[in-house]
């Protein structure tokens, strides 16, 4: 009735079966695409064969302990600032959610403003402005926080947006129950909608944290040691400019891969709790 | 003081209400004493859902008054949540809690409105939990239970407020036929308590057997009421007749 949809019989509700006819038409895509990707990558290899992408001297320095070491430095910094920034947006976006759903009017429209700006802000120009224009003003910081405010005021507008989503998706029956055994708003929405709402949102806030992920990368401009400074810092010293950035996408990959199956795991489970075995209802 | 026993529990004085240029609402006049069931009939649209929903102000009114136990309706605030939190509400589509256990949903009002201990909450929930016939279904949740069992789960939840009237917006209308009996068993028990009742229904059978007074509803005006049997045999008005004949040979 009120509870979100399962991700399995969404799919469902989404596809037909496909009869014998789309199955065997799936079947030629599937073997022409399989052969395409195939030629791609061989081209690709192909290529790095010829241009001396392969050579040992590109790769080597991958098996020595002090390389690893270093990039897992950048990595600790990557996440550091990820993880900083996702708990800190997630406050942030709440407090202007609640400001921007106010009844009080002028409080909403000023979250409104608030959260349209930076949402619509690139947050390489909010780094800018805390790393070129803060420090004019006497506003000094570490190099940690030049990178983390910005990633964090940005994904906050998101957040706040996902939140009220979230919160609007709440059938109105639920508020309409709470209201008729007396109580308020503000209490409504702290013990009723917004638990449900956060069940619904959580695969759209963990696509946020994937963004906030890639957002550390900008953390070059204010020199903050990322991953990516120091896969930098390991290209010049080993003249590798390919094989350092093809590691280093894998990692990405994994890290957001590794976030994505978190959501979806999350999403199952708060799910279940709220759907419980429809199935298996007892009469 | 004024004696409770002549003030009506619910009044509605000249209640009209506009969605645009719809006059859903045309110059209601009703009142309900203590003690009595009031069911409201009518065909769909007609604004007997809208009705019940004004009384605990779920809908607002453009003009006219309601007033409870003689006292205006309060419009906002602490004043409106004291009001609602005497009166209880059973809607078509349950609307228990969904993130929250069986029990919770009942601890709910008592816990959060009337500051009842947690502990003497859920020992009254699991008394009114029985008496509905879910007890054992305390621990789960609402979309583990069946539509009948949900809906007497929001009965009970509207209990544990101790409601001077309750509401009930067409209570079996989401349900399987199957389940409509057990629901309304529960709601006859009520009735036969004392409680006093404004029920939106299309349950004759419920309507002829437990209202104290009948009201008919067409195109937002209240056409006809009066005791069930006079109006379920005699109706005095055409669009009644047509109503009952419509519904006939179910």
């Amino acid at each position: 009735m009120s509870a979100p949809v399962d991700v399995m019989s969404m799919r469902d509700a989404l596809y037909e079966e496909p009869g014998p006819h789309t199955l065997r038409r799936i079947r030629i895509f599937t073997g022409v695409s399989l052969v395409l990707v195939a030629a791609l990558v061989g081209l690709v290899i192909h290529r790095f064969c010829v241009t001396g992408q392969l050579d040992p001297k590109y790769w080597s320095f991958f098996l020595k302990g002090t390389t690893w070491a270093f990039l897992g430095r950048g990595f600790l910094g990557t996440i550091g600032v990820a993880v900083t920034a996702g708990v800190l947006a997630l406050l942030l976006g709440m407090v202007f959610m609640f400001g921007r759903i106010s009844t009080h009017r002028p409080l909403a429209m000023v979250s409104r403003v608030v959260i349209d700006f930076f949402r619509g802000i690139p947050s390489l120009l909010l780094i800018y402005f805390f790393f070129l224009v803060l420090p004019q003003y006497g506003v000094k910081m570490t190099s940690f926080w030049m990178i983390c405010l910005p990633v964090t005021l940005t994904a906050s507008g998101v957040i706040a947006e996902v939140l009220r989503a979230g919160v609007n998706a709440v059938p109105k029956g639920q508020w309409e129950a709470a209201y008729s055994l007396g109580m308020r708003r503000t209490r409504i929405l702290l013990k009723i909608v917004l638990p449900q709402a956060m069940r619904i949102v959580i695969p759209s806030l963990i696509s946020q944290l994937v963004v906030v992920v890639k957002d550390t990368t900008l953390g070059y401009v204010v020199s903050y040691p990322d991953m990516l400074q120091n896969a930098r810092v390991l290209i010049t010293n080993y003249d590798a400019l390919v094989s350092v950035y093809f590691v280093i996408a894998i990692i990405y990959i994994l890290v957001n891969y590794a976030i994505n199956e978190l959501s979806v795991r999350l999403a199952r489970q708060s799910g279940t709790r709220v759907i419980g075995r429809t199935n298996e209802n007892p009469v | 003081m004024t004696d409770t026993a002549q003030t009506p529990v619910i009044q509605l004085k000249d209640v009209n209400k506009h969605y645009g240029p719809l006059h859903v609402l045309k110059d209601i006049n009703l009142t309900v004493d203590k003690g009595e069931v009031l069911v409201i009939i009518g065909p769909s649209g007609s604004g007997k859902s809208t009705l019940c929903r004004t009384i605990n102000r779920l809908e607002t009114i453009d003009s006219g008054q309601i007033l409870i136990e003689g006292r205006p309706l309060p419009q906002e605030g602490k004043a409106l949540a004291e009001v609602r939190a005497e009166i209880g509400m059973v809607f078509q589509s349950f609307n228990l809690f969904a993130h929250r256990t069986i029990l919770d949903n009942v601890t709910m009002g008592p816990v959060e409105v009337l500051k009842t201990p947690k502990q003497q909450a859920q020992d009254e929930a699991l008394v009114l939990l029985d008496r509905v016939g879910v007890k054992e279904q305390a621990a789960k949740v609402p979309a583990q239970l069946s539509g009948g069992q949900q809906q007497r789960v929001a009965i009970a939840r509207s209990l544990a407020m101790h409601p001077k009237a309750m509401l009930f917006d067409e209570p079996t209308s989401a349900l399987d036929p199957e389940m409509i009996n057990e629901v309304l068993d529960v709601m006859v028990g009520l009735a036969r308590d004392g409680m006093t009742m404004v029920v939106v229904t299309h349950e004759m059978g419920f309507a002829r057997r437990v209202a104290d007074r009948v009201v008919f509803m067409a195109d937002g005006a209240i056409i006809e009421e009066g005791a069930p049997e006079e109006f379920f045999t005699h109706p005095k008005t055409k669009r009644a007749q047509e109503f009952l004949d419509s519904i006939k040979g179910h």
